[in-house]
């Protein structure tokens, strides 16, 4: 049997009970670690499940999925996922190969970014079409994000940005000799997010949102030292100290709000005076 | 003594007007460095006593040792114009002044070093053709000259070695003049193939003063022009009305005291002019001189006006004809008033060529600045090559002010063959250390270098690999990137003998890559270092250099290999399918054999990645029968951007796919610099894609995800498509006497080499033999052919096409092109079975 066990979004101890009993009596555990990342160290984990796990990489994954697969039918396989097993559509593809080999899966479901993303204060159930943000490079520029964000704020919604994590991934000129030499890992800020978003507004011009939209940064959502920020996306580009440490989140906010959600957002604003004028202005009372 | 100082020199270059860039091309042999020798001695470089021996241009010592040419040469003269009314015989450009700036660069006869040929071409305006009174118009001599003609290089030509026809040959008057007017016929036959329209009548006719005549090693030669002059005086004609007399079906009937066209009088024939006034005294001399008929020669010398040193007198038999020639007909004044007349200033030069120079508009200020010629205007310098210093692993960057003026320390952008205008790759801003002079093996300081001169840059060497453009100009695009008529087909490994001089190897080999505007330096998968050659000579001399000099440590070599290159011999049967890792992006895309003559276009140059790309579409589409829509689509030139590959989008309403067009076109310059049947470059593939899935989010379909699978996807379809390996071809011109063709025959049959024309030289025993030979099996072929000849035949080879390797699929490795095919893998260190086309297509 293969398990995709969800981990939470924090520190080992978010493992759910159902969860922890698969990780301690299976034979092998992988651990998926390129989608998102824990706050806390392998090692960690290991201490705290009392078993050894298999880091899982991209390459592992995506290409050498066999080797994860090696006799399922006969022994259980847990394959541990930060956040939810299927909050990223990464892993359907490991379900269907399961499938074709005719084993069975279960899953562990567990708390995403997807749903705490609630703690920012916004309701969930006005939340539009999920992005991601990539790192811009000199001439990869994906606008894409730009098309959807726009078709949630045409209704008022709001939009939550995942921003781009490169662990373990290797630079063009290494994929392209075929060098397996990776570049130290990055992770991407409020701030980047905040000010790419504002150079693909000024490329585009259509007015989806500018310098003086309300947006909140998140950090280390779910774990002990989460941090909210609240303002303006051009305040957000210079936030990042503020927020600390990775991993980040972004919310864009839609026009249709309620004033609960004014009340608890306004205690993250940068500027609470700024806050309440452009909430005024643009927001309150838009359905 | 040099007879002119650096001063007169910087002087003369604030004319423009008054210089002179030009470059000496000619076959092998056929005589440019005992020419040139003429004019340094001329300008007092070498003693006029040792010109024709010297070979001063030749300064290595492999060069003076095998007697050729390897390094083209550059070195600056000061020429003069006897009087003010020569002046008026420059036709068609301004002059200010009698005085004239010449920069001559001697160039390398031999195909192996034809790369040298163009990096001198390209830093020059006019060029002197050298021909071979004997040989005629040679393979390399049409190669040099197309070249010249498609850099927009205006030629002059000499007939070299006249003393052989008369000493050796002993031919008449009539034959001489036959001989020449063929050779001269010949020339205009390459010139009006492959004439530029821009450059107006280029043909060189010898009444006007465009051909010359003569023989570097005796230090004469004369155009007509110095015999009009003579006979001008005495008939009381003008001398351009002379020139025309002396040359062609013109008749001077003695009895009448009349020209006429006809050439009889009362039933006799009558000698042409040519003959009577030029070679009969020419004729008479050698004849006197060889003969030893002392009075005769005196009453010549007196008749023709002629002083001889006290010390020449004394001599005898050919030492006394060529002091007795070079006196009376001086080669270098000959050649040097040729050149001043004839050949085109930089500022006329640079008006026609800017088009063919300059990537940019031709209305921004870079165009605009170099096409006036203005020392003035932004600084828009072209770095041709690199020459090796003193100082051990540096090298002068030398190149041509087109614009601007160039002087130490001045900051410039230095923009390699990558940059694009607005990017900041391929890119250093940094400062000119010094400016030099190059004067053949050494240099002169100069502080500053203004627009239409050559120059040698300190400094900038770090940053350049081979050639590039250097500016001040923030938004000038790159002068044109220069295309080699040679290709780098024969290669060697390298390793070094003791382990521990591998970084010293290492080092070597980039010195090498920058020494050589052709070599090509490459490091395989398993390590090993290969350097790749236009020919076994050129590949020879750069092991050697680097042996020796670049890198100093003892080094094995390995036997010469031929590099191939893959291609498709049909359409993908199916359309092929990758998935990205993740699965989520999928790719279709087919293979399909381009048309040979468009990739020929696209290695010339003549098609490529930076033209308008609805100019070409329209191109495409008249010449070569495409869809104009495909036309328009064509996402890139591979392998290096600009190699004859063409990746076309022939999609249907896909959304975002400009998101992963980069991805996708890193994996075709990837695919194609490496093939999937032996790593070998692709050539000639044209890949479609026909559909594209892509996931909804920006981040699962990034480089990671689509650059490895453009890859796979783009081998798929190769492998899908009957993949074949191309093989290099040779053309080889072959020099023999009749006696020995059948060795020549035997020789070419046992090597797959196909013959496919067979002339004889008019007047001489000499047959020329042109044959396709296959460059695998041209090692050792010149031996063999000196064996089977008795050492009568003279080969020349360039590379001239690809063909198919004959002997079955790549794919079955039982067949002889899957030997190959192994042996390359098993060499290059990569798993000898080649992967099927499973391992690349992914099942729906």
């Amino acid at each position: 049997m293969l398990y995709l066990v969800g981990l939470g979004l924090s520190d080992e101890t978010d493992i759910t009970v159902k969860g922890l009993e698969v990780v301690k009596k299976a034979s092998r555990v992988y651990l998926e670690a390129y989608t998102s990342i824990l706050l806390v160290d392998q090692s960690v984990l290991e201490a705290y499940y009392g078993r050894s796990i298999v880091v899982a990489d991209r390459e592992m994954v995506e290409s050498n999925s066999d080797e994860i697969l090696r006799d399922v039918e006969n022994v259980d396989v847990a394959f541990l996922v930060v956040g939810d097993p299927f909050g990223a559509t990464t892993h359907t593809d490991m379900v269907l190969r399961a499938r074709e080999l005719g084993i069975q899966v279960r899953t562990v479901p567990n708390a995403s970014i997807m749903s705490g993303i609630g703690a920012a204060g916004l309701q969930l159930y006005n939340y539009g079409q999920t992005v991601s943000m990539v790192f811009f490079t000199d001439n990869w520029r994906p606008a894409s994000f730009y098309d959807r964000v726009k078709e949630n704020r045409d209704i008022g919604l709001h939009t939550l940005l995942l921003l781009d994590i490169k662990v373990k991934e290797q630079s063009l000129e290494n994929m392209a000799r075929g060098r397996r030499i990776y570049e130290p890992p990055r992770y991407m800020t409020v701030g980047c997010c905040a000010s790419q978003m504002l150079e693909i507004e000024e490329e585009k011009g259509l007015g989806v949102y500018g310098p003086d939209s309300l947006a909140i940064g998140a950090a280390r959502v779910g774990g002990k030292t989460e941090k909210f920020v609240a303002g303006t996306l051009k305040e957000l580009c210079d936030a990042d100290d503020e927020l600390g440490a990775p991993l980040h989140s972004m919310v864009l906010l839609g026009r249709r709000t309620h004033e609960l959600e004014h009340d608890f957002v306004r205690e993250f604003a940068i500027s609470k005076e700024s806050w309440d004028r452009i909430w005024k202005a643009d927001y309150e009372g838009k359905h | 003594m040099v007879n002119f100082t650096i001063d007169e020199i910087r002087q003369l270059m604030d004319k423009p007007t008054n210089v002179r860039n030009m470059t000496v091309i000619a076959h092998v042999d056929h005589g440019k460095s005992t020419l040139t020798d003429s004019l340094l001695a001329k300008a007092g470089i070498i003693s006029s006593g040792k010109a024709g021996e010297a070979r001063a241009t030749d300064t290595r010592q492999d060069e003076q040792e095998r007697g050729i040419t390897i390094k083209s040469t550059a070195i600056s003269l000061y020429g003069t114009l006897p009087s003010d009314e020569d002046i008026k015989d420059i036709v068609g450009q301004k002059t200010d002044g009698k005085d004239f700036l010449i920069n001559l660069i001697d160039s390398p006869g031999h195909v192996d070093f034809s790369s040298e040929v163009t990096a001198a071409l390209r830093v020059t305006d006019g060029a002197l053709v050298v021909v071979d009174t004997v040989e005629g118009v040679c393979v390399q001599t049409e190669t040099v000259l197309r070249q010249a003609l498609g850099e927009r290089i205006k030629p002059v030509i000499i007939i070299n070695k006249v003393d052989r026809a008369l000493l050796e040959l002993q031919v008449t008057k009539e034959d001489l003049y036959q001989t020449f007017s063929r050779t001269v016929e010949s020339v205009n036959v390459i010139i009006s193939t492959y004439i530029d329209q821009s450059l107006g009548d280029i043909q060189v006719y010898p009444d006007k003063g465009t051909v010359a005549f003569g023989s570097g090693l005796h230090g004469w030669a004369f155009t007509v022009r110095q015999f009009a002059t003579r006979y001008a005086k005495k008939f009381g004609v003008d001398r351009n009305k002379m020139m025309e007399r002396l040359w062609g079906d013109n008749f001077f009937n003695p009895h009448t005291k009349k020209w006429s066209k006809s050439g009889t009088h009362e039933g006799k024939q009558l000698e042409r002019a040519f003959n009577m006034f030029i070679l009969d005294p020419i004729f008479k001399i050698f004849s006197a001189v060889m003969n030893f008929k002392k009075e005769e020669i005196a009453t010549l010398l007196d008749k023709l006006q002629l002083k001889l040193t006290p010390d020449d007198r004394e001599k005898e038999g050919k030492l006394l004809l060529k002091a007795v020639m070079r006196t009376f007909l001086p080669a270098a004044d000959c050649l040097l008033e040729m050149m001043i007349l004839h050949l085109p200033s930089p500022v006329t030069a640079q008006r026609y060529r800017v088009e063919t120079l300059y990537e940019g508009p031709m209305d921004d200020e870079a165009a605009i600045s170099i096409r006036d010629c203005n020392s003035k205007g932004p600084l828009m310098l072209y770095v041709s090559k690199m020459v090796p210093t003193n100082d051990k692993g540096r090298f002068y960057a030398f190149g041509r002010v087109f614009s601007g003026t160039v002087r130490s320390g001045l900051k410039v952008r230095i923009q390699g063959p990558n940059y694009t205008p607005g990017k900041k790759e391929d890119l250093f801003i940094k400062a000119v250390q010094r400016t030099v002079l190059m004067m053949g093996g050494k240099v002169e300081p100069i502080d500053d270098m203004p627009a239409g001169n050559i120059v040698g840059l300190v400094g900038i060497d770090q940053f350049l690999l081979k050639s590039g453009t250097l500016t001040t100009s923030e938004t000038a695009h790159n002068l044109k990137v220069m295309k080699f008529s040679v290709s780098p087909v024969v290669q060697r490994s390298v390793a070094v003998k003791n382990a521990q001089d591998l970084p010293k190897l290492v080092e070597g080999l980039k010195r090498l890559s920058k020494s050589d505007p052709c070599v090509l330096v490459m490091t395989n998968e398993s390590g090993e270092h290969v350097v790749a050659g236009a020919g076994e000579l050129h590949l020879e001399i750069c092991l050697k250099d680097l042996e020796e000099d670049h890198a100093g440590v003892p080094l094995n070599i390995s036997d010469p290999v031929v590099q191939y290159r893959e291609t498709v011999g049909a359409k993908s049967s199916i359309t092929a399918l990758s998935k990205s890792p993740n699965k989520h992006n999928r790719l279709y895309m087919i293979a399909e054999p381009m048309e040979e003559e468009l990739s020929k276009e696209i290695e010339s140059g003549r098609i490529g990645p930076r033209d308008d790309f609805k100019a070409r579409a329209r191109i495409l589409a008249d010449d070569f029968g495409w869809d104009v829509t495909d036309a328009r689509k064509i996402w890139a030139f591979g392998p290096d951007t600009n190699g004859a590959n063409l990746l076309v989008d022939q999609t249907k309403a896909v959304q975002y796919l400009n998101e992963i067009k980069d991805s996708v076109v890193s994996g075709f310059q990837w695919a194609t610099r490496e093939g999937p049947v032996a790593e070998e470059p692709m050539r000639s593939i044209r890949f479609n894609i026909m559909d594209v899935t892509l996931h909804a989010d920006a981040i699962h379909r990034g480089g990671g995800q689509l650059i490895p699978t453009a890859r796979r996807v783009l081998y798929a379809a190769a492998l899908l498509a009957e993949p074949a390996l191309l093989e290099p071809v040779f053309l080889v011109e072959i020099q023999v006497p009749e006696s020995a063709m059948g060795g020549v025959y035997g020789v070419l049959t046992r090597r797959r080499g196909h013959v496919f024309a067979e002339e004889q030289r008019p007047g001489t025993p000499l047959f020329t033999i042109k044959a396709y030979l296959p460059v695998m099996e041209s090692f050792g072929f010149n031996g063999d052919l000196r064996a089977g000849t008795s050492g009568q035949a003279f080969p020349q080879s360039v590379f001239d096409h690809w063909q198919i390797l004959p002997g079955g699929s790549p794919l079955d490795p039982t067949s002889k092109v899957g030997t190959i095919v192994q042996e390359m893998r098993k060499r290059k260190g990569i798993k000898v079975e080649v992967p099927g086309v499973d391992h690349y297509y992914d099942k729906l």
